[in-house]
Parts: C-alpha cells; structure tokens; sequence
C-alpha cells in the first residue's frame, strides 16, 4: 500500500473536516493549519513503515490534535496563549485509543466564522477556500489574479480581525442568522461567478469551481431546511452542467442557447432537479431559488427541445423585485426579445441604462450586439461590439465576439 | 460638563522606544488626571482594520469591513458598550439612532495590560 496515495485520499475525502475540527477545538486557524500539515506528514513517515490504520482520517486527527496541544502549550510558556491543558504525553496506545474518538462536524461553524459579514467579501472568499479546502496561498493568487504576498496579507489580516475583533466560534444567534447566512451565499456566489467568468477555465478555474460546487453542496447537506441554500447550490449545479458545452474547437464561448445540450451533465441536471423540489417544499421563495429557477428553465430544453421564454421572463420579473441588480435587466432584456421581438429587448435594454448607466458594462455591451445584430441594425452591433472587446472580456468570449465582429464586417 | 478628547495618530508606529515612551506619558498623564479627579474614563483602541462599520442609508443597513472612512459627516457622539462578541456589538450598532444617512464605526477597545 502506498502511504502517499492513501493519504491523498483521506486529505480529500475527510480533510475539510479535520481542518475545520483543529480550527474550532483551537479557535485558532493558524495553529489548526500548522498541526494539520504537521499529521500529514508524520502520517508520510509512520504509514509507509508501519501500514497505513485502520482509520487514516481519525489517526490525522488524533496527532493533529496533539501536535495543536503541544504547539499551543509551547506559546503560552511564552505567554501567547491560553489553551486547554495538553493530553498526557504521546504514547503509542493512546493514539489508538484517541484514533476511536470521532471527528467532530465542525464545517458549518468554521463556514460561518470565514464568511462572517464583518470581513470584506474577497477576504471571505479568501480564508474560506484557504481553511475550508486548504487551497494554497499561490492558487488563490493565481485564480485572483493577484500575489501571493497581496493574498497572503488578505487573509492574515481576516485572520486578525477575527481575533481582534472577537468573531465567535458559533453558529449565529437567531437575530443575527439572516444576516450571517446571506453573508455565506453571497461568498460562494461571488466565488463560483469567479470560476464561472472564463468558460475556458483553466485548471485553477475549474479547480475553483469544483471546490465550490462541493462547498455548496456540503452547505446544502447541513442545512437541509433552509431553501436559500438549497437554492444556491442548485444554481451553481446547474451552470456547472454546462461547462462541457460552452467551448468550441476553436477555444471560443458558445452561449447558452446556442450550446448542444448534449453535452451537458446529466447527473448535475438530475441533482440539481431535486435539490430544488426540496427548496420549493420550503414554501419560502428568495432569489438565489429564482436564479435556480431560470437556470432549470434553461436545463429543461435538454428534455423538451425548446426553451420556455415566456416562463424565463417571469421568472426575471420576480427576480428584479427581489434584488434588483443591472445583470438581472439585461438578461431580462435578452429572454423578453424573446418573447415580444428584438425591438421589445432592445428597448428594455435602453431602460436599463437610463436607471443606471451601463455603457461601460461588458454584460450590457454584448447583449446590445447580439439583439442589434438580429435586428439587422450591422453598424450599431459593431459599435457594441468594439466596445464589448475594449471591456477586457476573458479569453473565450473575447473570441466569440472578435468572431462575431468578422461575420458583421464580411 | 465632560469633554471627550480623541486622539489621531500613527497607528502603525513601530519603532520600541517611541512606543515605550509614549506608553509611560499616557501612564504618567493617567496618574495626573486620577489625581486633579478629572479621569472620567479612557481606552486604548485595536488597530483600524479589526472596525466594522454600519453604514444606515435612507433606512438600510449594511455592513463595511473596515473603518469609517467618509469626510461628510463628523464624529457626533459615542458609546462604549459591553458585548460578549463582535455580533452581539454590532447588533448595538445597529440600533443607534442618526438622520437618514450616517454611520456607526464598531471598535473593539484594546484592554492595556
């Protein structure tokens, strides 16, 4: 047996959750990290000698425990901390014993502490995917295009706060529990929509997608009745169902309705299909289960050939009541040229831009070249156009629309 | 009649003998006041990047890591306010009155000693 290989697997089927156990036994995300790392490669050493246990997760945990003991009794000899007394000294037969003891499911209570309201939302996004998924430091840098000194001081100083600050350990209280969960959405919202961005998603991308759809889906598991939740995780199943379609050959986005629904995923269709019944059987509706629903409306033409534009646009409708937002126009703006003609879309894309100007918006820009162009308006689509790929887009759809330019100009 | 004195300052000074030097002037300033019985109360804050503040627009509230930072509005008033987490004083916060637009900056005070 290898000891590596066996170790690979453990870290990713149990290590968020010995991660989050070290962190919230310690109140301490350093320490938690430090000894975790420390078990992992003792676990190297001591496995390929004498075998792998009979419990690889609960023998991580066992000596990551003791090791954030020692390591916690050492800093407060010199007068850093205070922490429980340590165990008695490592012996052999205790950590068999202790290997019994189960992991504590601490991963809600370190969701909500990474994600409180408090923190800035990239610093958030940061120390969740950094405690929660032991991302490194260097790939969040890199998906964030930013350095790693840059990322590592954002999440030391989240890190600080928390204990300055004193941001507990716990599950909030119920005043405070809307807040505090619509603060967890908005982080892994904004962290799937990172991912989502470049349909090209380069290995850290979709490592970032991967994590977050795994995120949400843990959420999902622990909070069972809470439909918001529910809501989210199926909106980001449901994009992510058609990541395998949203490429061409070429390297260049494919949009929604153009893309072959045969390729999407029909196990994260299927998932997510389910996951929103049992959010509607919550009777109480939000927008993250309107944004679900839009995208299952979307997922339906997989069975039924066509897409319910009428169903799309009441669906927008709802949702610009329940958070109204400039994305939420456009797209509505494109699903009513739908319904009513390009002309209908093109004038409540010109709504939209007198409520709050949005000429400088990617998102605003590409919807105005695509109605135009089916409009038969060439110049003003071009226009759009030029403008769209002045606005940085990411690499695949900058290719779909230099591609779209070409077309207009032949 | 109290007065409030605020103090402004370099708060990422490093250097250990200024540090020791102004630490030991609050001590002999503390001691003084105690003695013209003028001491009232006094705190040391944490940093400014462990603030949150609440800023209430027109009626909503929202939740800003990080300082208050806008040059409108002028500091008008404080209370000091025991909590047992930074929720629970944020919870205060947010029941402070003010006008339609204004904000509260949530500190935590850093116990000398």
């Amino acid at each position: 047996m290898d000891a590596e290989r066996i170790l690979g697997a453990c870290v990713r089927d149990a290590g968020d959750r010995i991660r989050a156990a070290l962190a919230i036994r310690f109140r301490d995300f350093d320490l938690a990290e430090e000894a975790f790392a420390f078990a992992c490669l003792r676990a190297v050493e001591t496995w390929s000698r004498n075998g792998p246990p009979r419990d690889p997760a609960a023998w991580l945990y066992a000596v990551g425990r003791r090791r954030a003991f020692d390591l916690g009794r050492r800093a407060k000899v010199r007068g850093a901390a205070v922490l429980e007394p340590p165990d008695p000294a490592p012996d052999p037969e205790s950590l068999l014993i202790a290997a019994f003891e189960p992991i504590p499911d601490e991963r809600l209570r370190l969701i909500f502490v990474c994600c409180h309201p408090a923190l800035a939302p990239e610093a958030r996004i940061a120390l969740t995917l950094r405690t929660l998924c032991g991302l490194s430091i260097e790939r969040l840098a890199r998906v964030w295009l930013t350095s790693e000194t840059a990322m590592l001081q954002r999440i030391t100083r989240a890190k600080r706060k928390i204990r300055d600050a004193r941001i507990r350990f716990e599950i909030p209280e119920p005043g405070a529990w809307g807040e505090r969960l619509e603060a967890v959405l908005a982080t892994l919202e904004i962290a799937y929509a990172q991912a989502y961005e470049d349909a090209a998603g380069a290995c850290d991308a979709a490592d970032l997608a991967h994590e977050t759809l795994r995120l949400s889906g843990l959420l999902a598991a622990l909070l069972p009745k809470e439909p918001e939740v529910l809501g989210l995780a199926t909106l980001i199943r449901l994009a992510e169902s058609r990541r395998p379609a949203r490429l061409d050959p070429s390297g260049a986005m494919i949009p929604l309705s153009e893309q072959d629904v045969r390729l999407w995923d029909p196990e994260l269709i299927n998932e997510a299909a389910q996951l929103l019944q049992r959010a509607a059987q919550e009777g109480r509706s939000g927008p993250y289960q309107l944004m679900a629903a839009i995208h299952a409306t979307h997922a339906a033409r997989r069975e039924t050939g066509v897409t319910a534009w009428r169903c799309v646009v009441t669906l927008y409708d709802f949702l610009l009541v329940a958070r109204p937002s400039p994305l939420t126009e456009v797209n509505r703006a494109v699903a009513l040229a739908e319904v009513m003609g390009v002309d209908a879309g093109l004038d409540a894309l010109r709504a939209a831009d007198r409520i709050q100007p949005l000429c400088d918006w990617l998102p605003y820009q590409a919807a105005r070249a695509s109605l135009c162009a089916r409009a038969g308006r060439s110049a003003e689509a071009a226009l759009a156009l030029r403008a769209a790929l002045a606005l940085g887009p990411a690499p695949a759809e900058r290719r779909f629309l230099a591609r779209r330019l070409e077309e207009l100009s032949a | 009649m109290q007065y409030l004195l605020l103090i402004y300052s370099d708060e990422n000074l490093s250097d250990p003998a200024t540090l020791q030097e102004v630490t030991a002037a609050h001590m002999r300033l503390g001691a003084e006041l105690q003695e013209a019985g003028a001491m009232v109360g006094g705190n040391r804050l944490r940093k400014s990047d462990s603030a949150t503040t609440v800023r209430n627009v027109g009626g909503a509230q929202s939740l800003h890591d990080g300082p208050y930072a806008e040059t409108r509005e002028q500091l008008g008033g404080y209370y000091l306010v025991e909590a047992p987490d930074l929720d629970a004083a944020i919870a205060w916060a947010k029941k402070i009155p003010g006008g339609p637009n204004y904000a509260v900056e949530v500190r935590p005070i850093w116990p000398i000693g």
